[in-house]
């Protein structure tokens, strides 16, 4: 039993920390306000790249650092902290499952470029009111040889428009077929989206995509690999909304500390001293959570009820968070000069990407109900 | 990061459930439901005697303290496999005035009384709150003068938990009535039931649990009964206040019926078809309670994780007792639900599910630990000036 982080650990949380507060602050944020430029910080990439921290969890052989899923979710918590604008979790989770599942060729085709930030990887989870990223129902694919053709679609995927191979699931007949798509190959329509965070998501629309076999993931039982990589992303995502959360609870906790109305600082009022203490409490339990979530992944164990109990954390701690913190603000919160508000947006963000509280209790429910997920 | 219990660890714990498997006999059971789960009962007396021989009781303390020298998260350990027994163990005792007198007790203490509460002989009540002293405990007025070599306590004492079947209670008292600040007028005394001058009239709850007024009527006891400096006694309060926080909270009873919800419904039909389960909102019900006591599980092996290693937050004790005390009370409600009518039935002849009988009586004593151990709002105005570093406004 140990809650705390090895040395090497806090190496990568701090080198993390410190590269994104001198990188990020709202005066660079306010670049990306209203889609003025997609919200992709380039720059910062290559710098993240060139420190190592976006192969953290990429094995040495493909360049990265050979260290595991904890140290990857101790940068994404930075990068919420932060909300810097990259695409650290599509990218890292994607560069993972590449690693887990695809063959050696494909491998050495993408990963060490993957890792020195000379290309950029996403995958595509949902697809129109489908959001069982194992289930394809709208992507379909023919065997033409060893290649696949797809035609259909997918939803809301983020940096699809930045990516140069996006991991794609598709129905085969009974099967699931898992390829790594090129975006810019014939056939592929990118249409961008604007969504509440700015993050930049494009829908896909595909029409007779031919994927060559080497670009193949996996030919069959694809829905293995994108389980595997549904879970890695989800806890990655509780990552970011804990750092996100804490991000807020400190600037609402000084803010009213500063801020004086009757004579005296706001937060001497017991009911705003105690709405922040209920903040405190929901960041505990989304933290405990989520690195529980994350060490059984990093060590390959079975996660799934801790990572749906994480998502539901996930969930109502960015809901509460999120109005409690401007609440205690007044105005000030939602001024858009004022840095609380793009964090509002990544907590509802978080909180409704890969399953909202309520899909992931009923998800839950409907396991126990078969008798899965009991206390031992 | 790795939230596991060791091979060992779980060897102990093993050990444990097949040791309370056989201690906790039909009679015993029947003996401790019929107590109101607060023991004090023949049985319950001999077999706390019996943990005491096997050495569990201090599994966790130092040996120089006459424990196992094994740690906080063995002596969790052993706290939650006895909970979950379902034997009212007399955790304030061993748990939180036991390692206070422990570390802070005088030479006779230390010799005469700790050996007996580890061999399970010797009960401790505590004597803080007052009709008039509850959430503002620096404010008691029972008082103890000094009188040749010895003190005489006079004053009345309210909620002294399980003192009719104690042998000594931890008393704070005013010792010094002119302090500049009032905390620092008190004193703590291990006071004898056997003295004449005490008495105690019951006050019965609403789940059932016997509490008791006291009463201390020129109660005479010589010094070796102060515990720590005379006038030290919020020092010793606040120590032991902290200890018994984090014993309020056991996740293994709760866990534990948790599961037996589950099964229950998932084995009970409904007349007109399917099961229990199958009704979307009892598995709503069901996954809301997991994740609440998930949470609740992680929280308190933190705290034992932080105790063994020395790192334990006062805001995060705070917050494991807030957040502790208040999922119980939604965890027995959504329980309650899902068990529906059986729910408000006690425990006994026509109540179909025993988990149900449960359910009944915890809906009824959940609240007291959301004021009692430190009122919710103070643990949470000490989780935003601990934990947030925001101002408060003086008492
Ligand atoms: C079953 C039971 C067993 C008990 N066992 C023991 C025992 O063994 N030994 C012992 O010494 N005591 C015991 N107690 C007493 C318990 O510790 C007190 O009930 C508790 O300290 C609260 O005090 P009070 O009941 O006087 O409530 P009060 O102090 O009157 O408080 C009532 C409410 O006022 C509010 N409040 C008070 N102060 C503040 C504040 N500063 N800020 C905001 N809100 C505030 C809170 O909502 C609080 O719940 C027991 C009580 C019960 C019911």
């Amino acid at each position: 039993m140990d809650f705390g982080f090895d040395e090497q650990q806090q190496e990568v949380r701090a080198l993390a920390r410190r590269i994104l507060s001198e990188q990020v602050d709202a005066r660079r944020l306010a670049a990306y306000d209203e889609y003025r430029q997609p919200r992709f910080d380039a720059a910062l990439w290559q710098q993240l790249c060139g420190a190592g921290l976006v192969g953290v969890a990429a094995a040495q052989r493909h360049g990265g650092m050979g260290l595991g899923f904890t140290e990857l979710a101790l940068l994404v918590e930075e990068v919420g902290r932060s909300i810097a604008p990259l695409p650290v979790i599509a990218h890292c989770t994607a560069a993972l499952a590449i690693q887990q599942f695809a063959a050696d060729s494909l491998q050495e085709a993408l990963l060490p470029a993957a890792n020195t930030g000379k290309l950029l990887l996403s995958a595509a989870l949902a697809e129109p009111r489908n959001e069982d990223p194992a289930r394809p129902l709208a992507v379909r694919a023919q065997r033409d040889g060893d290649a696949l053709v797809l035609s259909g679609s997918k939803r809301a995927v983020a940096f699809a428009a930045e990516a140069d191979r996006i991991l794609l699931a598709a129905r085969v007949g009974d099967d699931v077929a898992l390829v790594a798509l090129d975006p810019r190959a014939p056939g592929v329509a990118l249409s961008a989206l604007q969504t509440t965070s700015f993050e930049p998501q494009c829908d896909i629309q595909l029409e007779r995509v031919r994927v060559p076999a080497a670009d193949v993931v996996c030919p069959s039982r694809g829905e293995d690999a994108m389980n595997w990589l549904a879970q890695r992303v989800t806890a990655a995502i509780c990552a970011h909304q804990l750092g996100a959360a804490d991000c807020a609870m400190r600037m609402a906790a000084s803010y009213t500390s500063e801020r004086r109305q009757f004579g005296v600082p706001v937060a001497t009022f017991q009911a705003v001293g105690h709405r922040m203490a209920d903040c405190y409490i929901d960041i505990e339990c989304l933290r405990l959570t989520t690195y529980q979530a994350v060490s059984l992944l990093d060590s390959q164990q079975c996660a799934l009820t801790e990572v749906q109990i994480a998502k539901i954390w996930a969930g109502d701690t960015g809901h509460r968070v999120s109005y409690a913190t401007q609440h205690v603000h007044g105005g000030t919160g939602i001024d858009r000069d004022y840095p609380l508000w793009r964090y509002c947006l990544w907590l509802r963000h978080n909180e409704m990407t890969l399953g909202c509280s309520a899909a992931q209790v009923a998800a839950l429910g409907q396991r126990l109900a078969v008798g899965e997920g009991l206390f031992s | 990061m790795n939230i596991q219990f060791s091979k060992e660890q779980l060897v102990l714990r093993d050990e444990l459930r097949a040791y309370f498997a056989e201690l906790m006999t039909p009679e015993l059971s029947a003996e401790c439901e019929r107590d109101m789960g607060e023991g004090g009962g023949p049985l319950w007396r001999e077999a706390l005697y019996q943990m005491g021989r096997d050495g569990w009781i201090g599994v966790g303390w130092p040996e120089s303290w006459g424990g196992r020298g094994l740690s906080p998260l063995e002596q969790f350990i052993f706290v939650e496999e006895v909970m979950r027994a379902g034997y009212p163990f007399p955790f304030l005792t061993t748990e939180s005035v036991g390692p206070v007198l422990a570390e802070h007790g005088n030479a006779w203490i230390r010799a005469e009384l700790v050996p007996k509460i580890l061999r399970g002989e010797l009960l401790i009540a505590i004597g803080y709150s007052e009709p008039g002293a509850g959430t503002d405990l620096a404010s008691l007025r029972t008082s103890a003068v000094r009188d040749g070599d010895d003190w005489v306590i006079n004053g009345q004492k309210m909620w002294t938990s399980l003192a009719h079947f104690c042998d000594y209670t931890w008393l704070a008292v005013r010792t010094d009535p002119d302090a500049p600040k009032k905390h620092r007028g008190i004193s703590m005394f291990l006071v004898p039931h056997s003295d004449p001058g005490w008495s105690c009239t019951p006050v019965h709850t609403l789940g059932g649990v016997r509490t008791n007024a006291t009463y201390y009527d020129n109660v005479r006891v010589s010094q070796d009964h102060l515990v720590g400096e005379l006038n030290g006694g919020w020092k010793l309060i606040t120590g032991q206040l902290n200890r018994e926080r984090l014993s309020l909270i056991n996740f293994g009873p709760v866990s534990q019926l948790f599961n037996q919800v589950t099964r229950w419904a998932r084995t009970t039909e409904l007349p007109a078809g399917g099961k229990v389960v199958d009704q979307p909102w009892v598995q709503q019900n069901l996954a809301r309670c997991r994740a609440l006591i998930e949470c609740m599980k992680l929280i308190v092996y933190k705290q034992s994780w932080a105790m063994t290693v020395g790192q334990l937050e006062m805001a995060d004790a705070s917050a494991a007792k807030v957040y502790g005390s208040e999922s119980f009370i939604e965890i027995y409600r959504m329980l309650g639900e899902v068990v529906g009518q059986a729910g408000l039935l006690r425990a006994g002849p026509g109540q179909p599910c025993p988990e149900a009988g449960r359910i009944e009586r915890l809906y009824r004593t959940a609240s007291i630990i959301t004021f009692g151990g430190g009122a919710n709002e103070i643990q949470r105005d000490i989780i935003s000036a601990a934990g947030l570093w925001m101002p408060r406004a003086s008492r």
